[in-house]
């Protein structure tokens, strides 16, 4: 009996009846439910923007809002097909349409802050309670997130990890966008991508044991 | 593969056993060749069982093990190459010792010398040097062999060597 032969006899031999991962989009959906009930629990507890009556009928904030929660779902979808290995890599371009949506909207939303924020404005306060709120949201998503992502003992850790993070982004960023008037669409992604490419970029260390098999 | 995940182990073996020589072809379409191959087969074995939870009967599985496969290829690849970068393989030269006068290049007829000396020792000497030296045993097994005590084989050998050196003319 070769090695081999042998190897197979001993997997046979101790295998035990395995629970099937659900279908990648129901997973997806289920986080993203989650993700939602989490930035609903977040708006109740610090209440919507004062002008927000205001936002929901100007398309420059209606557009990176939608933006935001649908790079959200689709990235968390993107990373639940990307995960398993017959899947095409090509999940990858999923969010792009909606990255696009948000990019486009929160970048117009940083020029217009620039020039609207007057010398000495008392942004400060409002600024540490901001990021508190995008931390909050990141931190809920990613302690979900994550053990979802390694249960699936992925054979594309980075792949997966960075489109994981990137949906935690954009639904951290919904959050953001409905409670706070300042703008840091950019600090979200920043906040999330920053540690992501620190965790994935070294030496994929973290990152590959977090999410590989 | 659907009833292996349910914990069907003969369904499990014939699907393992089924799959194999598929993954050795494969293995050898990546370049590899020798041991790697059945090292790499087992590598890709062991990750489809660890991750068959990945597979949902929905679909085919042909797609589904060549992806596990050819990703566990291609690591095992690229493991190997980056071995080889920082390998070499030792050679006769290698392990022979670095400063030069340690490997003097053997004089002709050195061996036959040593050879007719070690015939001119008495014959328990000679055995010493036989079993102990020359056949490499231990002083048990020499023992053992010879009949001698291990006590017996040690003195005979000190003294083999001894003589062997003024046969020799190192004294």
């Amino acid at each position: 009996m070769s090695d081999t032969d042998a190897l197979i006899a001993q997997l046979a031999e101790r295998l035990e009846p395995v629970r099937r991962l659900r279908k990648p989009w129901l997973r997806a959906a289920l986080w993203s439910a989650f993700a939602t009930a989490l930035i609903a629990l977040l708006v109740a507890l610090r209440g919507f923007r004062a002008d927000i009556g205001e936002c929901m009928r100007d398309p420059a904030f209606l557009v990176p809002l939608a933006g935001a929660w649908l790079t959200g779902a689709t990235a968390a979808l993107a990373a639940f097909e990307v995960s398993l290995p017959d899947r095409s890599r090509l999940w990858l371009l999923l969010p792009l349409p909606a990255v696009a949506l948000w990019v486009v909207g929160f970048a117009a939303g940083c020029l217009a802050d620039w020039i609207a924020i007057p010398e000495g404005a008392p942004v400060a306060e409002e600024s540490v309670r901001c990021l508190t709120t995008i931390l909050l949201a990141t931190a809920g998503l990613l302690v979900v997130l994550v053990p979802m992502l390694r249960k699936v003992r992925t054979l594309r850790p980075a792949a997966t990890a960075w489109i994981g993070i990137l949906a935690v982004a954009g639904f951290a960023d919904t959050a953001h966008l409905l409670i706070h008037p300042v703008e840091a669409s950019l600090l979200v992604l920043v906040i999330n991508l920053v540690p992501a490419a620190a965790i994935v970029l070294l030496g994929g260390l973290a990152g590959r044991r977090m999410m590989a098999a | 593969m659907a009833l292996s995940q349910a914990g069907d182990a003969k369904a499990y073996r014939l699907l393992l056993g089924g799959v194999t020589p598929y993954l050795r072809a494969l293995a050898h379409r990546f370049g590899l060749v020798g041991s790697d191959i059945e090292d790499a087969v087992q590598d890709a074995l062991l990750t489809l069982h660890s991750i068959r939870h990945t597979y949902d009967p929905s679909r085919p599985f042909a797609p589904w093990l060549v992806a596990v496969a050819r990703h566990r290829m291609l690591d095992y690849r690229r493991r190997r190459v980056r071995q080889f970068g920082r390998e070499t393989e030792l050679t006769d030269f290698h392990e022979t010792f670095a400063a030069p006068e340690a490997n003097p290049p053997e004089r002709a007829g050195e061996g036959a010398k040593l050879h007719a000396a070690i015939a001119e020792l008495p014959a328990g000497q000679r055995q010493a040097v036989e079993l102990l030296r020359l056949q490499e045993m231990s002083l048990k097994e020499a023992s053992a062999k010879s009949g001698q005590s291990e006590t017996a084989l040690k003195v005979a050998m000190h003294r083999a060597v001894k003589r062997l050196r003024i046969l020799l003319g190192e004294e």
